[in-house]
């Protein structure tokens, strides 16, 4: 008895500190954030060891989160943040259209996609999913720069454009920045709500599909009423999943536009961590990202609280 | 009857351009990669040109492009290694630990699947500084690990429930430890689902481009990484090398999937069927 409480608990215990590891970093950011400026980063680099760094910070309170939001108007700070008043509310912006804009796309694909093979024979599907796992496995960077080079001037696709009149240079505009970034987002995203929704209909019960048949009901009433029902909880998961990753797009920002059109929350605190080299403002700009992500998943998280305690 | 012979005519005609569209930048991608630079961005567009594997040899001969698919090798084997031991442990004792603590720390698990990998980095970035770890191997593993665990657990979790509690009470019966129950015949009938969950931490390490370009320097960087950095310089020689990158870095991976089809179906669907 003892053994089987006192293994798994120790177990427990383990995997709490694996995520300890994990919640230590998140409150360093939450210590770090609003401490410091770039002074301090080089003297910590120095001292180290066991010592404790955050005796050399300078209290500034809530300043670094004051510059990303754009509220502060102390003249005192560097001309860099007067450029760019709002970075991360334009972050934040671009990073919801983002996901609002690719969502509906990927389930609407995806559903399309799994009904269609669904009618497969069942050598095809299996030819059809492997193929169809590609943009979903394929590197994210690499897919970025694939479709960067489709879409150059002197590409295939302003080529194949041009033949039709339409003549667009995709990189050098905002929309059209904006628009190939959507684009890579449904074409990534689309295998997994695919596939997902695909399992799904291989469980939608068969006995309520031929009772509906029998009480008349044509195909899109069996469709609507007894196959969408049944895909409701997947469409719910594979959104929840998208919000997830779509919340974090950053390589094709990265690739595609260099932040010069568009930036995305996960951009902003690599660019202020590496571009601008200041920790102190990026574990601001992530704190926020958090709570951006933390506000988007609330009704999703009650959701699955609830089923899971309906199931247990 | 014919009807529903057209329509099948027409979702055929659907799917297919659908694989063509996600085929496509792919496939063209592989395409100017065995092509010189005038040939491959030429206008009007040349749909065949002289092939030649000039962009492949600078790459991996000139500008040392094995190296970074050795750092690629180690980071990869390092952060699955890491994350499967340590996921089978954490996942068996939460499949097999009936409490409510065990029910908070999924959600926590999924909480952290959800925030941006960005939000750990300054945090990370200031303390391997500070350790002088940055740019080692081991830091970029460290994070990786960190990042994949959320997932490997919960995935493991769910292969583990499907194990009977019977089985290892029937092997402690006979007289094996906990651990030894676990090792000797769960972890067995595990396999199918630690080669999946290793798939995808697989996939996570070795997709991984904000790490590893924020936490290593030029020889420590893995594949993406790399070619991303010859990027940003427009040249044509470096554009090119990063042509042949990419389909370098792609290879394996569509082999992965030729080989492996049937265990990232079963991945991916895993989550969603168990709820």
């Amino acid at each position: 008895m003892l053994l089987l409480m006192a293994v798994p608990l120790a177990m427990t215990f383990y995997f709490s500190l694996q995520q300890c590891a994990l919640d230590l970093e998140l409150v360093t950011v939450t210590q770090t954030g609003p401490f410091g400026s770039q002074a301090v980063v080089t003297q910590r680099a120095r001292q180290d060891a066991n010592g404790k760094p955050i005796e050399r910070c300078e209290f500034i309170g809530f300043r670094h989160y004051e510059r990303i939001l754009g509220l502060d108007n102390d003249t005192t700070t560097s001309a860099a943040k007067n450029e760019a008043p709002n970075e991360f509310f334009a972050a934040l912006k671009f990073t919801l259209t983002y996901i609002i804009s690719t969502a509906p796309l990927v389930l609407a694909i995806g559903l399309l996609l799994a009904l269609g093979v669904q009618r497969l024979s069942t050598r095809w599907r299996a030819v059809f999913i492997t193929s169809a796992l590609l943009p979903f496995i394929v590197t994210p960077v690499v897919a970025a720069l694939s479709i960067k080079w489709l879409f150059r001037d002197n590409g295939l696709i302003p080529f194949l454009l041009s033949k039709i009149g339409v003549q667009v240079f995709w990189m050098a505009e905002a929309w059209s920045a904006q628009l190939l970034i959507v684009l890579y987002g449904v074409w990534h995203s689309v295998p997994f709500a695919f596939i997902v929704l695909f399992a799904g209909l291989q469980s939608v019960p068969q006995d309520s599909l031929e009772a509906a048949t029998i009480d008349g009901a044509s195909k899109w009433q069996r469709f609507i009423y007894v196959t969408l029902p049944h895909l409701a909880p997947l469409v719910v998961f594979v959104l929840l999943i998208h919000v997830m990753d779509a919340y974090r797009v950053f390589e094709p920002i990265v690739v595609l536009t260099q932040g010069a059109f568009t930036t995305s929350v996960q951009y902003l605190t690599y660019f202020v961590l590496l571009q601008e080299n200041n920790p102190f403002k990026a574990s601001a700009a992530s704190v926020l990202t958090m709570a951006g992500i933390a506000v988007l998943l609330v009704p999703l998280l009650i959701k699955t609280y609830r089923e899971q305690r309906g199931i247990a | 009857m014919n009807f529903s012979k057209r329509n099948q005519v027409w979702i055929v005609v659907a799917l297919a351009i659908w694989l063509v569209i996600a085929s496509l930048p792919v496939v063209w991608t592989a395409i100017i990669s065995l092509r010189s630079y005038v040939d491959a961005f030429a206008n009007p567009v040349k749909w065949t040109a002289p092939v030649t594997f000039e962009n492949y040899r600078a790459l991996w001969v000139d500008r040392e492009f094995y190296k970074n698919f050795v750092n690629t090798a180690i980071v990869t084997l390092g952060t699955v290694s890491i994350s499967l031991t340590v996921g089978c442990l954490a996942a068996y004792a939460l499949a097999r630990y009936r409490g409510a603590l065990g029910f908070w720390l999924l959600l926590l698990a999924l909480v952290f699947r959800a925030l941006p990998h960005s939000t750990l980095l300054p945090s990370f970035f200031t303390m391997f500084d500070a350790l002088g770890i940055r740019n080692t191997y081991i830091a970029l593993i460290f994070v990786l690990v960190a990042i994949n665990q959320p997932f490997t657990i919960w995935m493991l979790r769910s292969f583990f429930m499907n194990i009977p509690a019977e089985l290892d009470e029937a092997a402690m019966v006979d007289g094996c430890t906990r651990f030894q129950a676990f090792r000797r015949v769960v972890i067995p009938v595990m396999w199918p689902g630690i080669v999946t969950t290793g798939l995808f931490s697989f996939l996570l390490a070795y997709n991984d481009f904000l790490l590893s370009s924020a936490l290593t320097n030029a020889e420590k960087m893995t594949m993406p990484a790399a070619i991303a950095n010859s990027i940003s310089a427009e040249s044509e020689a470096l554009l090119m090398q990063g042509v042949a990158g990419a389909v370098s870095i792609t290879l394996p991976l569509i082999i992965l999937v030729v080989l492996f089809q049937r265990q990232i179906v079963s991945g991916l669907t895993q989550g969603a069927v168990k709820g």
